[in-house]
C-alpha cells in the first residue's frame, strides 16, 4: 500500500539533489559570494525541501513545479543566513540612491569574507554583484548567471512580473555604475550579443 | 518613443522577442548615441554575468545530504501504529504517534487495510498495524471507568488551531451531561460558529476520548453521530447520562 502521502524515498530525493545541486550551488554561491556559506546553504535548502515534500498531499506533489520551488527554498535560506550574518544598511541606502553603494564600498565594509576568483577581471564583477542590495542581485543573478526567464524569476521571488522586469533593469544600472568604463575591457572582440549590429 | 521607455525593452532583446521589438529598439539606438553608448554597457554588464565562472559543489555535497535526510527521516514522520482493543462499546482501532494517542475508531466491520487507509487520509500520516501497549490498555480501562482520559495520552498536534480548540472545549463538558453545538462555539470565541463545530465534530479522529457524543441540538435532540444515534444514546447511558 502507498500512502498518499508518505515522505519522499530518500532514493528519489537523492535524484533530485543530483539534477539541481549544481544550479542551487551556483546561485547561492552567486547571492554569497563565499564557497561554504553556499555549500552549507544548498544542504539546508534540500532539507527543507524534504520535510515540505513530506506534509504535501498528492495533488499538491503533482502541481508542484520542483525547480522554480527549489531555487525558492535556496533564495529564503539565503535571506535568513545573510541577515543573521551582516545586518547591513547598504540595502536600504540604495535603494533610494544607488550611490550610495558606491561610497559604502570605497569606504570598505560589506567585503565578502572570501573572494571565489583570484582573476583580478572576474573578481571585480563578482564584487560588484556582492554589493547589490540583496533583492536586485537575486534578479541579476537568475536572469543573467543562471538564464531564467521573467516568468520564472517571477515565480521565484513570488512577484509580479513588472516588477522583475524593473528589478533587473535597477541591477544593471547599478552594475555599469560600479563597473564603470571598465566594462568595455571585460569584452573580448567578437563577443556574442555585444556589438550592435 | 522616448529614451526611458526603450530602455525597459532592452533586457527583452535576451529571450526571443518580436522581430518588430527588436527594430524599434535598434532603430532608436541608432539614432541616439547616449542610449547607443549605455545600451554598450548594459550588454557588458549581461555578458560579465554571464560569463562568471561556474564553480563545482564539492562532490559530498549530495552524501550529506542524502545522510541527513536517512537520519531525520524516521524522526520526521513517525508512522501511526494502529492496533485493536476490546473495551465495553465494542472493539476500537487504536492509532498511536510516538506512543500517545492520536486516533480513535469503533470497528464497524472493515477490513483492517479500509482502516489503515481511512487513518492516513484524515491525519496524513503512514500507517502501520501493530500491538497495543500495556500502558494504552490501562488509559483504556481507566477511561471506561471515569469517561474522562489524561490530557498528556492525547496527540491532537497534526488538527488545525480551530479543530483543536473545539475539541478541546467539547472534553470540557462533564461526564453524563450534554451541551449543544452553540455552546461550544461560545466557548471558543466564535459564537455563531455552530455549524462548524457541528463539522469538527464530524470528524474527529478522537471519538469518545475528545466528547463529540456530549454535543447534541440545541433543542436536546441527539441530532447525528457517524457511528450512528443508537451508539450516541447507548454511550451517553454509559456514562450516566439521564435525557
Amino acid at each position: 500500500m502507498h500512502p498518499p502521502n508518505s515522505t519522499p524515498s530518500v532514493a528519489s530525493f537523492e535524484r533530485i539533489v543530483d539534477e539541481y545541486q549544481r544550479r542551487l550551488y551556483g546561485f547561492a554561491l552567486r547571492m554569497t559570494g563565499n564557497r561554504e556559506d553556499a555549500e552549507e546553504i544548498v544542504q539546508d535548502a534540500f532539507v527543507r525541501a524534504y520535510r515540505a515534500l513530506g506534509k504535501m498531499s498528492a495533488e499538491q506533489r503533482a502541481d508542484l513545479r520542483l525547480q522554480p520551488w527549489l531555487y525558492t527554498i535556496t533564495l529564503n535560506v539565503t535571506r535568513n543566513r545573510l541577515r543573521s550574518k551582516r545586518p547591513s544598511n547598504v540595502a536600504l541606502d540604495a535603494l533610494a540612491d544607488p550611490d550610495a553603494i558606491l561610497r559604502e564600498s570605497h569606504e570598505g565594509p560589506a567585503q565578502p569574507e572570501a573572494i571565489v576568483e583570484q582573476n583580478t577581471e572576474i573578481a571585480l564583477v563578482e564584487q560588484a554583484l556582492l554589493q547589490l542590495p540583496m533583492h536586485l542581485r537575486a534578479a541579476a543573478t537568475l536572469r543573467f548567471i543562471e538564464g531564467r526567464s521573467h516568468p520564472e524569476i517571477a515565480e521565484i521571488l513570488n512577484q509580479p512580473i513588472g516588477t522583475v522586469k524593473s528589478h533587473v533593469h535597477r541591477a544593471v544600472r547599478i552594475l555599469r555604475r560600479i563597473l564603470g568604463p571598465q566594462i568595455g575591457r571585460f569584452i573580448p572582440e567578437g563577443a556574442p550579443d555585444h556589438a550592435l549590429s | 518613443m522616448r529614451c526611458r521607455d526603450v530602455e525597459a525593452l532592452w533586457d527583452e532583446l535576451r529571450g526571443e522577442c518580436q522581430a518588430s521589438l527588436k527594430e524599434t529598439v535598434h532603430s532608436h539606438l541608432r539614432a541616439c548615441p547616449s542610449c547607443q553608448g549605455m545600451y554598450e554597457q548594459y550588454e557588458g554588464v549581461a555578458y560579465c554575468l554571464s560569463t562568471l565562472p561556474r564553480p563545482e559543489p564539492s562532490c559530498d555535497l549530495a552524501k550529506k545530504v542524502v545522510t541527513h535526510i536517512a537520519a531525520i527521516k524516521g524522526r520526521l514522520y513517525p508512522p501511526i501504529v494502529i492496533s485493536a482493543v476490546t473495551t465495553p462499546v465494542g472493539k476500537l482501532y487504536i492509532g498511536l504517534k510516538c506512543d500517545r494517542i492520536a486516533y480513535v475508531s469503533l470497528d464497524t466491520g472493515e477490513a483492517p487495510e479500509e482502516v489503515l487507509a481511512r487513518v492516513e487520509r484524515r491525519l496524513h500520516r503512514r500507517c502501520v498495524p501493530g500491538e497495543s501497549p500495556g500502558w494504552l490498555l490501562r488509559a483504556l480501562e481507566s477511561f471506561f471507568n471515569t469517561w474522562t482520559v489524561d490530557d498528556a495520552l492525547i496527540d491532537i498536534s497534526d488538527l488545525t488551531p480551530f479543530e483543536q480548540e473545539v475539541l478541546r472545549a467539547a472534553a470540557s463538558i462533564p461526564p453524563g451531561e450534554v451541551r449543544s453545538y452553540a455552546w461550544v462555539a461560545t466557548q471558543v470565541g466564535r459564537p455563531k460558529a455552530a455549524r462548524a463545530v457541528g463539522r469538527v465534530m464530524a470528524r474527529n479522529p478522537l471519538p469518545l476520548l475528545f466528547p463529540c457524543h456530549r454535543v447534541v441540538d440545541s433543542s436536546g435532540d441527539l441530532h447525528d453521530y457517524f457511528y450512528g444515534l443508537e451508539m450516541k444514546a447507548r454511550i451517553l447511558e454509559m456514562e450516566g447520562y439521564r435525557g
